[in-house]
């Protein structure tokens, strides 16, 4: 089952574009505007974004997640499975760290079992299936996973690699710097929690030197702070351009908006299992959720296309599945659902509600783009076809285990499809909740589609692409065509930025340094 | 004198009691942090491991008395986000907050106590109106609203001041203070007039008034009859006589500049305190916000007992012991 000739000269050559040219290496600094806060630069503690963010830049993975979430080399050249269960990871070799000491074997072995033994459990799910690390030689390292698991590589290009003399450092090591070295293409100069982090050129990158002579990253959480910031000159890119400074660097003649589609897909889920639901009143008593019919008219009444316009002015872009297409598992199969009022009554009346019913539906404040607007302009949709419905947007702190534990009827959902593929949201939104196998942990609706399950289950052990591909699209089909959950849009990555710099957005919305180009 | 002081620290200590009860039970009724904190991509038995080294899988009487436990060795546990001591976290931000809150309270005195002093001595004059109308101003612009015109007009549009941060720092007595250094003091400009603004029309209003009830006072007419020069006069017999109300609103003001000066520290992305507790407050995270609130009582206890020093020194009719 060994990984084909053909992807690894595919991700050889991949490895080789990603080289910049080294004659373009110049004493220009950079400032990033980082528009959320990581807690901490250890980068085992806590698997958040802003924290896995920032700790790219000073630290590497094995596998290098690119944007469009595919894995390339990083600090392992090639990899591929012995078994089933066995990996084997050929080293980058002549990879120094920041402090000169060479990296091998052993550093891969305690960083990834450190990622995983790490009292605040930040990164299990990326660890759960590896059962052991050892290396062959210094530069080849067999991971043993507990089952067949095609998202290895992807998990473990969440695992930065740390020196071994600091597998067993405290958090306070990595803040204060003494353990703040790796290999990556920047090195730790200054950090100011909560305000900044500067740092240095690595100049003996193994891909070759950044642009940048040093990085500033600063933490700026207030939309109004970053987006002065920008207009003041003070910083080269911030990311989440607010949508009232939209205009203002527009018609600036130094800066421009760089716009990206992401991998977070926002959803509504819904009820599809009591009888009777909570928020919701039927003339007859029961649960009109539980009808597809009716699911299909409510997404018919949403005109998404106008929400994503003008409500979220145009940050999103919309959603039909799981994933957008290029990402595996994006099927074409998937019935595209239209928006068309008349029908969706139509509809509604067919599935016995003529006279609609009465529904209040939730969602968070601030934690999405523009999601409780969102929620408010779909609640009047609905209206518009005669579900009456009323809008509650709760603080994230308070919604965020109300709607796992599904205390509504319907609610607002968001899941961010880093793995760039459809086991991942399945496993999370849609397979039949299961304390024991960790499935259907948000899914807030209690969706119990035994075939989805059985699918999801298969493509989860099967390690062949060409086997696993159309599982994937499966998946797709049957969440979407059984209208389980309710696609809304995936949000966009909208950054603000000087002309001087060019940068191509992420799917996991990350502003990598090292990426950031001058542009010419 | 020392009875009183131990009276108010015991005040004190059953104050912060109180204030641990009430925060853990506030805390826990409004969410669940382990939701907030977890990867989700984590399943049930990942997020019961969290759980467990949290201490939440125990009941909440249970954690109290854990974290009551911690406390007898000075101990206020590890920030759930942030995997360090709460209290190391919230000392570590203090610095920041309290050069702001003292560079804008030296502000508020600097501008606020003569000009209300000028108004209050001269009231018909159309500067001291001027100055009146602009004290109302003060008073009901929003501090976010000022803060972002501030920056609008002197960082954006004049590029005068940098728009946010602090600059860089230099250590006094073990400790990193911006104002040290010139950047340093260009980044605290902005931010102390921000803060400073409400408190100045604050003082200014209360001098004014107070000069104007003191004035009519016969210990002044007859200071004037006696023939003292008018410096003396406003010196000592009108400005010492006003100064009991306003030294109570300077303390508690400085309290509240301390503890709440979240809207400053956010718009100028201050790395304060007033930060630290907002985010901790949006993740749950509750042994900062204990730790926090904590302190904040302690800061209060502190602040009015110097506040009654200050009175026995202004005035001789109070007594320390005879209060409390």
């Amino acid at each position: 089952m060994n990984q084909s000739i053909l992807m690894r000269a595919a991700f050889a050559l991949l490895g080789t574009i990603a080289i910049p040219a080294l004659a373009a290496a110049q004493e220009t600094p950079l400032t990033i505007g980082m528009s959320t806060t990581p807690t901490t630069l250890d980068p085992h503690e806590d698997s958040s974004a802003p924290n896995n963010a920032t700790s790219r830049h000073i630290w590497d993975s094995l596998i290098n997640l690119t944007g469009k979430s595919a894995n390339a080399p990083e600090l392992a050249t090639q990899w591929k499975t012995v078994d089933p269960t066995h990996w084997e990871f050929k080293l980058r070799e002549g990879v120094k760290f920041h402090d000169g000491s060479d990296f091998n074997a052993d550093d891969v072995i305690a960083s990834l079992l450190r990622a995983r033994e790490k009292p605040s459990q930040g990164f299990a799910s990326y660890t759960r299936s590896i059962a052991g690390v050892t290396a062959k030689d210094p530069y080849t390292v067999i991971v043993e996973t507990k089952v067949p698991d095609p998202l290895l590589l992807n998990s473990i290009s969440r695992i930065r690699i740390i020196s071994a003399d600091c597998k067993d450092a405290p958090v306070q090591d990595f803040d204060n710097g003494k353990c703040a070295t790796g290999t990556g293409a920047f090195s730790f100069a200054s950090y100011a929690p909560g305000s900044n982090l500067t740092l240095k050129r690595n100049d003996n990158y193994f891909a070759g030197p950044s642009h940048w002579s040093g990085v500033t990253l600063r933490f700026l959480p207030d939309d109004g702070a970053r987006l002065a910031s920008l207009l003041s000159n003070e910083i080269d890119i911030i990311e989440t351009l607010p949508a009232d400074g939209m205009a203002r660097v527009e018609s600036s003649g130094d800066l421009q908006i760089i716009n990206g589609q992401s991998s977070r897909f926002v959803y509504l889920g819904m009820d599809v299992s009591r009888d009777a639901s909570p928020f919701v009143q039927a003339a007859d008593g029961k649960n009109p959720l539980k009808d597809v019919r009716v699911r299909r008219a409510m997404l018919m009444s949403i005109n998404r296309p106008a929400i994503v316009d003008r409500v979220m002015q145009k940050n999103g872009t919309l959603a039909d599945q799981f994933v957008a297409e290029g990402y595996a598992g994006h099927s074409g199969k998937v019935e595209k659902v239209g928006y068309d009022a008349a029908a969706a009554k139509a509809l509604l009346a067919e599935a016995g509600y003529p006279d609609g019913f009465s529904l209040t539906i939730h969602g968070p404040s601030g934690r999405y783009v523009k999601d409780a607007e969102v929620l408010q302009a779909v609640g009047q949709m609905f209206t518009r076809i005669g579900i009456k419905t009323k809008v509650e947007v709760l603080p994230w702190a308070m919604y965020s285990d109300a709607y796992a534990r599904g205390d509504y009827s319907v609610y607002f959902g968001s899941w961010g499809v880093n793995s760039g593929e459809t086991t991942n949201p399945t496993v999370a939104v849609v397979a039949t909740r299961d304390e024991k196998k960790g499935t259907g942990r948000y899914n807030g609706g209690g969706i119990s589609d035994p075939q989805i399950d059985e699918v999801l289950a298969k493509a989860s052990s099967t390690l062949a692409e060409a086997e696993r591909e159309p599982l994937l699209e499966d998946l797709s089909v049957r969440t979407f065509n059984n209208l389980w959950l309710l696609p809304l849009h995936y949000e966009n990555v909208v950054l603000g930025a000087k002309k001087t710099v060019a940068y191509t957005p992420r799917g996991d919305k990350y502003t990598l340094a090292y990426e950031v180009k001058p542009a010419n | 004198m020392v009875t009183s002081i131990i009276r108010r620290l015991m005040q004190a200590l059953f104050v912060i009691l109180a204030m641990t009860v009430i925060v853990f039970i506030g805390v826990s009724v409004i969410g669940n942090p382990v939701d907030i904190l977890i990867n989700p991509d984590a399943n049930q038995a990942e997020r019961a491991r969290v759980i467990a080294h949290y201490g939440l899988d125990q009941p909440l009487w249970k954690q109290y008395l854990l974290f009551l436990q911690g406390l007898l060795r000075g101990d206020f546990g590890d920030s759930f986000v942030y995997g360090r001591p709460a209290l190391g976290l919230i000392l570590e931000r203090l610095p920041a907050t309290l050069e702001l809150a003292i560079t804008a309270l030296v502000i508020a005195l600097v501008f606020g106590l003569p000009l209300g002093l000028y108004a209050g001595l001269y009231p018909g004059r159309i500067s001291s109106r001027i100055i009146m109308s602009g004290s109302v101003l003060g008073f009901s612009l929003p501090t976010f609203w000022v803060g972002l015109m501030l920056v609008m007009v002197f960082s954006v549009e004049l590029g005068w001041l940098p728009t946010n941060g602090r600059g860089p720092t230099l250590a006094l007595f073990g400790v990193e203070w911006s104002f040290l250094t010139w950047e340093g003091m260009r980044h605290l400009i902005l931010p102390a007039f921000n803060l400073a603004l409400f408190k100045t029309s604050l003082i200014l209003r209360l001098v004014r008034a107070g000069v104007q009830e003191v004035l009519p006072q016969d210990y002044v007419k007859f200071a004037r009859a006696k023939g003292l020069r008018e410096s003396r006069i406003i010196a000592v017999h009108v400005l010492k006589n006003l100064m009991i109300p306003v030294v109570t609103i300077i303390g508690l003001e400085f309290g509240s500049l301390i503890a709440f000066s979240v809207v400053t520290e956010s718009i100028f992305a201050w790395p304060g305190m007033g930060k630290l507790i907002i985010d901790s407050i949006n993740l749950l995270d509750r042994p900062v916000i204990v730790a926090y609130l904590m302190m904040m009582v302690l800061l209060f206890v502190v602040l009015n007992f110097i506040i009654d020093v200050c009175y026995t020194i202004l005035d001789p009719r109070i007594r320390l012991d005879a209060k409390a």
